[in-house]
């Protein structure tokens, strides 16, 4: 183990944390190897920094002063009313529930009306203690500084499969309370299986319950296999104004004429990182992502984004919407590989901004790495403010500036938020979306 | 549909050896020993003649140059360059410096007449002068309108390490125009060269730059007076011959107030198996209202079939739009090269000023190009336009790298980027590596990116009206490549059309 390249203080804190929780994270067996090696392989380069060209605009070692320590049981007493108070529009959503609070699996504020034959649900903490052989597998492809330290203290985490050929009724609304009134670190860690000809939809949604502390980290992965011939939605909604760090993870493996639509919603973090890592492992496969990221005051929202077409024949596409305010730096990276044989793929991407202040900033940067010749592919990136003809033309129709402003913000981010097609899950985004442009 | 014909004649007429600039001058040269040290670079001085001043900068420079590291952010391969087994410097025997025509080596002068490059200053570039029309002479008085100036082109002609001779001299002087090799201006115009030598590219500015700085042998040297617009569009004509031999040259070109000038590049070098080095910089200049169109037709040997040989292109082009409204345009046509590294980049610090980047690379058989542009948004209300199109066949691999970023107080800075790629074959890659940095709400960046093979749809229509598949996809890539070969001066565009045809030769079909 290289401990030399550790100097930071946050990098120290990780280390002196990972050091005192070796005995009580859950997992016995080749679980504590698993954590040892993630940890090591962490150490070998510590927390990303500009110099490493995918962390180019979000300086961790920089931005990380501070690491809490990771989350203590949770004793506080949480309700039902309180989570449907912290989840706003989504609490009214009909849907399965899965509720972890602080990291830790509640079943008693969980409920899965399904039956066990179409949806198998189990905490990943108590898999990891069992640690049967066939988990270890589900962490074998793991990449990235960031996922190493999530396996090193991942608490808990949910287990989620849908059955062959089995379609979940209602959609799956799987909620991240932070509740704690100490500011701590958070790893989850989710693995979802959707298997051949099944259908699922899966709403992740970040939330901070009344009286919870500011300052915290989560580091969230959430790994979905699609198998062949089955579908996922699957969205994230995340809605602090903690000022908290917010790493967050998705791998995806879509399998042979398999869908995948994602939506990821963020608005005010401190300090987000979405990485979204995307396979196609079988022809015929289908991609919709989108997402909305909402920033103002000094927060920093990065999505990073990676579409690997391994395989012929499959179609991509993806749009995301920003809107910065204040002093706020959003940024977009977003890269599309073709593979050498990976031939008839059709990839788009789109990234825009839209900066509400002169002091806003927008980095991006899409790329295409494409070694077959039989492709569609393309990307558009633009950045700007309000367009003064719009405005013009709003307000010489007797709308207020402000009013219209607020049209054009909202519809700019709307064309994002229309991408999810169940129309009660779109108008809950839509609202939670809007909520924040009117609070500024 | 004349261009279009003539890319196929010239596509047939090619035989199995295609690059056609592939001969090798038999001259006795003069060569600095092998390595590199700081004797090298006193030795380079010392042939130079230079003041102190300039020893001390190449000194400086190579120091700067040990201390860095060789850059490996690029997606190119190529096995580990030996610096220390190369020549820095080499020069045809005799030749001391630039001289009038007459003193010149009959062998160098050949070698020019064989690559089409006019040196005699009656001559014109084939295909513009029509036949019958009275051969202008270094003589004749300044025409009344620079309408009957246009054909003509002034060439710096540099033979391996050293210019050997510049033409239209003396009419250029008649405009104020200074127009000879970075040698003679360290001579004949010191202050000139102290002030504005690495105030663009400055001696540490990468790995290449610094070696440049160190070594460079010679290039050529622009001033442009005030209000002037320079008669004659200026021409540099870069030829490697010797073996093992690296070329650094160092180009300056400075646009006082209001004045303009066009500037053109070409490059050509022998067959050889072992790959050559040539890192050359160039610096522009231009003050408020001045405007330079910088264009380059590269097509240095870029390998054999198999990829043996070809030259490793490591180049650092950078434009200053120092004054308000200045503008500042690359054109390049990259067809040669095993390996390009290339980013002409603007840096727009006068308000108003504009910076553009028209781009066609082209890469077959083993090449590799990275290459793309930086626009470097300071002043306020400052445009930039990117168009680059790049065209992959065989086992290439071709990069456009970008960059455009605004300042904080670049207020009003707008870009259109579009970056094109073509793919002609399934063994190549094509790749795009956009970086857009917006620091302020008012900057209004686009950028968008595509990339395709030449669709069965446009070959079907072109087929289906009595086209040949050769000349349907010479249609198709001409067609695509057209925005770019616009904005080429006119000896140039005939001159590229010709080159794109003979750089995909045995891609096709």
């Amino acid at each position: 183990m290289n401990v030399t390249t550790l100097k930071t203080k946050a990098e120290n804190q990780l280390r002196e944390q990972f050091d005192d929780a070796a005995t009580t994270l859950p997992g016995s067996g080749w679980v504590k190897t698993l954590r040892a090696n993630a940890f090591a392989a962490f150490a070998a380069d510590g927390l990303p920094h500009r110099r490493v060209e995918e962390w180019k605009y979000t300086d961790l070692r920089e931005r990380l002063r501070d690491v809490p320590a990771p989350v203590a049981a949770s004793s506080k007493a949480v309700t039902a009313a309180d989570l449907d108070r912290a989840l706003g529009s989504l609490a009214a959503l009909d849907a399965e529930r899965i509720v972890l609070v602080d990291g830790v699996y509640r079943a008693d504020l969980s409920k899965i009306t399904a039956e066990t034959t179409v949806i198998e649900l189990m905490s990943l903490a108590a898999m990891l203690a069992k640690a049967p052989g066939w988990l270890e597998a589900k962490f074998a492809n793991d990449s990235g500084v960031v996922v190493a330290l999530n396996r090193a203290f991942m608490t808990d985490g949910v287990m989620l499969k849908v059955r062959k050929d089995q379609a979940a009724a209602k959609p799956v609304l799987l909620v991240h309370a932070r509740a704690g009134a100490e500011a701590s670190a958070i790893a989850v860690r989710n693995v979802i299986s959707v298997e051949a000809g099944a259908k699922l939809t899966l709403i992740e949604a970040h939330i901070a319950l009344d009286g919870a502390a500011t300052g915290n980290l989560t580091n969230a992965v959430t790994d979905v296999a699609i198998a062949d011939g089955a579908s996922c939605v699957h969205i994230k909604s995340f809605v602090d104004r903690a000022g908290s760090t917010h790493l967050s993870t998705w791998t995806t493996r879509i399998g042979k004429d398999a869908s995948y639509r994602g939506f990821q919603l963020t608005a005010s973090p401190a300090l987000a990182r979405n990485d979204i890592n995307i396979t196609f492992a079988g022809t015929g496969g289908k991609l919709d992502l989108s997402g909305v990221f909402l920033a103002r005051g000094s927060e920093h929202i990065d999505t990073t984004l990676v579409v690997d077409h391994a395989v012929p024949e499959c179609e991509s596409r993806e749009l995301f919407k920003g809107v910065l305010d204040g002093r706020a730096h959003g940024v977009f990276q977003g890269k599309i590989i073709v593979r050498p044989d990976a031939q008839k793929t059709d990839g788009k991407q789109m990234s825009q901004a839209l900066m509400l202040s002169p002091d806003a900033q927008f980095s991006s940067k899409p790329e295409l790495e494409i070694y077959a010749d039989d492709v569609v592919c393309g990307h558009g990136a633009t950045c700007t403010e309000i367009d003064g003809d719009l405005m013009f033309y709003c307000r010489s129709r007797g709308i207020p500036p402000d009013v219209a402003r607020a049209m054009l913000t909202e519809s700019f981010v709307g064309e994002a938020v229309d991408k999810i097609e169940d129309e009660a899950v779109r108008a809950a985004i839509s609202t939670l979306a809007i909520d924040w442009l009117r609070a500024g | 549909m004349a261009a279009v014909k003539e890319t196929i004649e010239q596509v047939k007429a090619i035989d199995v050896d295609k690059y056609k600039y592939g001969f090798e001058t038999d001259i006795e040269s003069e060569k600095a020993p092998r390595g590199l040290n700081e004797d090298t670079v006193r030795f380079i001085s010392d042939k130079k003649g230079e003041p102190a001043w300039m020893l001390e900068w190449r000194l400086d420079a190579y120091r700067r140059w040990r201390a860095l590291k060789e850059p490996t952010w690029a997606k190119l391969h190529y096995p580990k360059i030996d610096f220390e087994n190369l020549y820095y410097y080499s020069a045809p025997k005799g030749t001391s410096g630039p001289k009038s025509l007459d003193e010149v080596d009959p062998e160098i002068l050949k070698t020019y007449a064989k690559l089409g490059i006019p040196l005699k200053e009656q001559e014109i570039l084939a295909g513009v002068r029509k036949t019958g029309e009275p051969s202008p002479s270094d003589d004749s008085p300044l025409a009344d309108g620079y309408a009957s100036m246009a054909g003509r082109v002034a060439v710096d002609a540099v033979f391996d390490s050293v210019s050997v001779v510049t033409t239209f001299k003396k009419e250029l002087a008649k405009a104020g125009v200074i127009f000879c090799s970075i040698s003679e201006a360290l001579r004949e115009h010191p202050e000139l060269v102290k002030k504005y030598l690495g105030s663009v590219v400055p001696q540490s500015d990468n790995y290449y730059a610094a070696l440049n700085s160190a070594v460079f042998s010679d290039g050529s040297f622009v001033y442009i007076p005030p209000g002037v617009r320079c008669p004659m569009e200026l021409s540099t004509y870069f030829r490697i011959n010797e073996k093992d031999t690296g070329q650094f040259e160092r180009t300056l070109i400075i646009a006082d107030k209001g004045s303009y000038v066009s500037y053109l590049e070409g490059c050509t070098a022998p067959m050889r198996d072992e790959n050559q080095l040539h890192a050359a910089v160039v610096e522009l200049v231009a003050l408020e209202d001045a405007e330079i169109k910088y264009s380059t037709v590269q097509n240095w040997y870029p390998g054999d079939k198999d990829g043996k040989g070809g030259i490793y292109n490591f180049v650092t082009k950078r434009g200053d739009c120092r004054g308000d409204n200045s503008k500042i345009s690359w054109t390049q046509v990259e067809t040669g090269s095993a390996i390009t590294w290339k980013y002409p980049s603007c840096i727009l610090r006068g308000d108003n000023s504009r910076g553009e980047f028209y781009s066609i690379a082209i890469s077959n058989g083993y090449q590799q190009v990275d290459s793309g542009t930086k626009m470097i948004h300071l002043g306020r209300n400052t445009t930039s336009r990117i168009i680059s199109k790049g065209i992959a066949a065989g086992k290439s691999q071709n990069t456009y790298r970008g960059l455009v970023s605004a300042h904080r107080k670049a207020t009003g800075a707008r870009n259109f980027t579009n970056c094109d790629s073509l793919l002609i074959g399934d063994k190549c890659g094509a790749h795009t590596v956009p970086y857009l940095e917006a620091r302020n709400s008012s900057a209004q960046f686009e950028h968008e990116a595509t990339t395709s093979k030449i669709s069965d749809n446009m070959l079907f229509y072109c087929t289906q009206r009595g086209l040949s598949q050769e000349e349907a996809i010479a249609l198709v890539v001409n067609g695509f490549v057209r925005d770019v070969l616009q904005h080429l001066p006119m000896e140039f565009m005939a001159e590229t059309q010709k080159l794109i045809g003979i750089s995909l030769e045995g891609s096709v079909g």
